[in-house]
């Protein structure tokens, strides 16, 4: 049984996050484009503060089912991204992007955003 | 197909925010099937949505027009944008483009505004830098009044 869960689901875009144990399960489905933005900074903020409450060390994000990302919602990413790189050492988390290769959008975008922060991010196929 | 052909298209439409994906889609499974790089066809697919956004959100008036060109190699193509829009708007655009092409590195510039712009909804021009960077297309604007073509080019 899951300890904590989120779900946000808007068009055809879905957002869903389980914690269990300190592990977090993220996956985003769908077409993430301006008119879902707000909708997953909220997601995006909530499973942050799970990660900090339950001290994750890692959060997988699975967008193999993530058909378009567009540049805003990539903002939110790297929002994200960028307010695990400012925790102390003991609030840093790592991120695990899980990408499909037949999504061509994704190595691009997935690879900027790891030249932010390689430290955090790795990004698998 | 001959080795030359060009295809090509163009639409006119209501700017609107559901309306991008949809576009978005369409070229992607419309080239797909005639061109030979898919790589390429989603590079300029990815230009459409975010050229296509920028238009839902800052065109004035109710008509877009939107024309992808393509060699059927995929080696070339061109995606041209034209709408309406306001002063403030041409130059912001202007100062965008004009910082994309004055960029050594595209990709550094599109990392750099990703870094000075995170969680922020306001306007940053990273769609436009990400056509650069990602999409690996040439930026230019063409201004006619309150109508601003804007191109991405291979």
């Amino acid at each position: 049984m899951t300890s904590w869960a989120r779900n946000t689901t808007e068009n055809d875009f879905a957002a869903n996050a389980t914690a269990d144990q300190g592990r977090i399960l993220v996956s985003l489905s769908g077409t993430a484009d301006v008119t879902i933005r707000n909708h997953l900074d909220h997601f995006l903020r909530e499973v942050h503060q799970e990660a900090q409450r339950c001290r994750a060390e890692e959060v997988t994000v699975d967008v193999r089912q993530l058909e378009f990302m567009n540049s805003s919602c990539l903002k939110c990413l790297v929002w994200w991204v960028s307010t695990v790189q400012e925790q102390p050492a003991e609030g840093k988390y790592k991120i695990v992007f899980v990408s499909s290769p037949s999504l061509y959008w994704q190595r691009r975008s997935l690879d900027a955003l790891a030249c932010l922060a390689d430290d955090i991010i790795s990004v698998q196929t | 197909m001959p080795e030359q052909a060009i295809l090509n298209f163009g639409l006119q439409l209501q700017p609107q925010p559901r309306m991008v994906s949809v576009v978005r889609r369409f070229v992607e499974e419309s080239f797909e099937k005639m061109v030979g790089d898919p790589d390429a066809v989603h590079r300029v697919s990815l230009a459409v949505h975010e050229l296509l956004e920028n238009a839902a959100k800052y065109a004035v008036g109710d008509k877009t027009g939107l024309t992808v060109h393509f060699d059927a190699q995929g080696s070339t193509a061109s995606i041209k944008l034209t709408n309406r829009t306001t002063p403030e708007h041409i130059a912001r655009l202007r100062a965008c483009i004009d910082a994309i092409q004055a960029a050594a590195e595209p990709f550094v510039h599109y990392r750099n505004l990703m870094r000075s712009n995170f969680g922020t909804a306001a306007e940053s021009g990273l769609g436009l830098a990400r056509i650069r960077a990602e999409g690996e297309l040439n930026l230019s604007l063409e201004i006619r009044g309150d109508t601003v073509t804007i191109v991405a080019s291979s």
